[in-house]
């Protein structure tokens, strides 16, 4: 899939599902570099530590599912009248994490090719779940 | 590979080597093979019952593209679970009446062509594949039925196979978009959009003949046992594996899911409840069919065994009992016979819109199971029977049609809008 076609995929997908909560306010930050991409989205809605597991598991999938991913996974953020459905984008990025930050949650999607090591992202070195 | 996944590998094998070994002493280890290797030359169109052409042909059948299905799964590295195993047994449940190795490896062939051409591996496109033999018969079509030298119509039969598979993961793709993961068979409606255009060329070149109905009546014990018997070893399995209150509460807390796609209901972590949920799909829906008086054939059984495939991918109880309702009731409405092939088959592949009682109710339900036998009574002619899936097709008009108009009533609700 082609980057622009992918990454409006998975923003469309998160951001239905941070709309659902009606925040007042709502960030979407991008990085991209050769081999990857990382996506930050923040709101103004703090949710529970019951909820944050709940997103942070339907985000990172016990294990790869191919055949899930590139089929199924066309849906992610094509409609945005329908519950945002956050397992659709989990099997199509290489990692996830979920917290609340200083004013509402936070999520980031790290993304990329094989080879692709998030570690190697200057941005976002405090912990994660 | 896990625990699991093994048990189900191992239950796949079971029922195919029974189906062989069934297959064989019904008619005879040479007698069979010789009838299976003719059964790649007859017409696969539908509705053509195999087991007209022998009950142990038609299990053997079974068994060949269960197998192919099967070991596609292994090499493709993927698991198998929900969605696979849907794939398996919905080619099995078709290969009483449709799919053989013949007309379903062009197909197969032709994705594998396009998950290359888009640097996928073919696990990707795994699901699009082994579902996308449902256009089978336009190759065993082209091979055999256009009255050409068998020297040109088979590499051309070959040659459209492969096409018609190198475009089905783009079609598949958009049809989803239509209706939003409601028709649990997409790649049934993407084939039976892609079987409208190749039925109107061939129409067009005067070569496309009218559809036909075979169907057996006859009375037979293999095929009647085949289903109670499937369902039991699932049913003791689940049993056995997750202890029996584990696996109840597994199968309960699997009936609270809507179903729509893609839902892997082993991924719930009820295991045993999965089983029973398809086990008890299949034994109820054996039992609707001797019910109503309606013969068990190949045909049926297709329709048992894909209900049973969906299982684990989308089918419960409960979100399929409102949409059969709705079939028998249109059916009763319009007074058509429970046991004449369209309804009785409407009924079982009806299913495919379970989801829309999933999700909207039992209400949304009947409806989508009435308006289903009105368009599948009359969609197998638009492809002329070259998509198997021909209530998969139906199904996804049907559901694109709900879909709109739901989508329409949600995104204008005046009370969520801004205030001027």
């Amino acid at each position: 899939m082609k980057r622009k076609e992918f990454l409006g995929r998975l923003i469309g997908e998160v951001s239905n599902f941070l709309l659902e909560g009606n925040p007042l306010r709502l960030v979407v930050s991008l990085h991209q570099e050769d081999d990857g991409a990382h996506i930050s989205f923040f709101d103004d809605k703090p949710r529970s530590e019951e909820e944050i597991q709940r997103i942070y598991n339907s985000l990172n999938p016990p294990k790869n599912r191919p055949e899930l991913a590139e089929y199924y996974g066309l849906m992610a953020g094509s409609d945005m009248a329908w519950d945002a459905r956050l397992k659709l984008i989990g099997w199509q990025i290489k990692h996830a994490s979920v917290d609340n930050s200083d004013s509402g949650l936070r999520i980031d999607l790290w993304l990329g090719s094989d080879a692709f090591n998030p570690e190697n992202f200057t941005l976002n070195k405090k912990s994660k779940k | 590979m896990q625990r699991s996944e093994k048990l189900l590998y191992l239950l796949m094998t079971l029922l195919i080597a029974l189906l062989f070994i069934a297959g064989m002493v019904l008619e005879g280890p040479i007698t069979v093979i010789s009838k299976v290797i003719s059964l790649q030359k007859e017409s696969a169109r539908l509705i053509n019952d195999f087991t007209l052409y022998g009950v142990g042909t038609s299990l053997f059948n079974a068994a060949t593209v269960g197998t192919l299905g099967l070991v596609l799964v292994f090499f493709a590295a993927v698991s198998l679970s929900g969605p696979t195993l849907s794939c398996v047994l919905t080619m099995m449940g078709f290969a009483f009446f449709g799919n053989t190795l013949l007309n379903c490896i062009p197909i197969i062939l032709g994705v594998w062509l396009a998950s290359k051409l888009a640097r996928k591996t073919f696990g990707s496109y795994s699901l699009i594949a082994l579902f996308g033999t449902a256009l089978g018969p336009l190759v065993t079509y082209i091979m055999f039925s256009l009255g050409l030298p068998y020297p040109l119509s088979i590499p051309l039969g070959l040659l459209i196979g492969i096409g018609a598979g190198f475009i089905l993961p783009a079609v598949a793709g958009s049809m989803l978009q239509l209706h939003q993961g409601y028709n649990l068979y997409n790649v049934g409606f993407s084939c039976g959009f892609i079987g409208l255009f190749a039925a109107n060329l061939l129409l067009a070149a005067n070569k496309m003949q009218s559809i036909s109905v075979t169907w057996n009546t006859a009375y037979s014990l293999p095929l009647i046992l085949l289903v109670p018997l499937f369902c039991a070893v699932l049913i003791i399995t689940a049993l056995i594996v997750d202890k029996p209150r584990q696996s109840l509460k597994g199968l309960v807390a699997i009936q609270k899911l809507t179903g729509r796609l893609p839902f892997d209901f082993f991924d719930t972590g009820y295991f045993g409840g999965t089983l029973l949920n398809i086990g008890l799909l299949g034994l109820t829906y054996w039992a609707y069919v001797l019910l109503v008086g309606g013969s068990i054939n190949g045909p049926v059984i297709g329709g048992i065994f894909t209900i049973m495939a969906f299982g684990g991918f989308g089918k419960t109880l409960k979100n399929t009992i409102p949409v059969v309702l709705g079939v028998i009731l249109s059916t009763l409405v319009f007074g058509k016979s429970l046991t004449a092939p369209g309804p009785l088959l409407a009924a079982l592949f009806a299913t495919t819109l379970a989801p829309i009682a999933g999700q909207f109710g039992i209400v949304a339900g009947l409806l989508a199971g009435f308006i289903h036998l009105i368009m599948v009574e009359v969609t197998a002619n638009w492809h002329a029977g070259l998509d198997l899936y021909n209530n998969g097709f139906a199904g996804g008009l049907t559901a694109s049609l709900f879909i709109a108009i739901l989508q329409w009533y949600k995104t204008n609700r005046p009370k969520e809008d801004f205030t001027t």
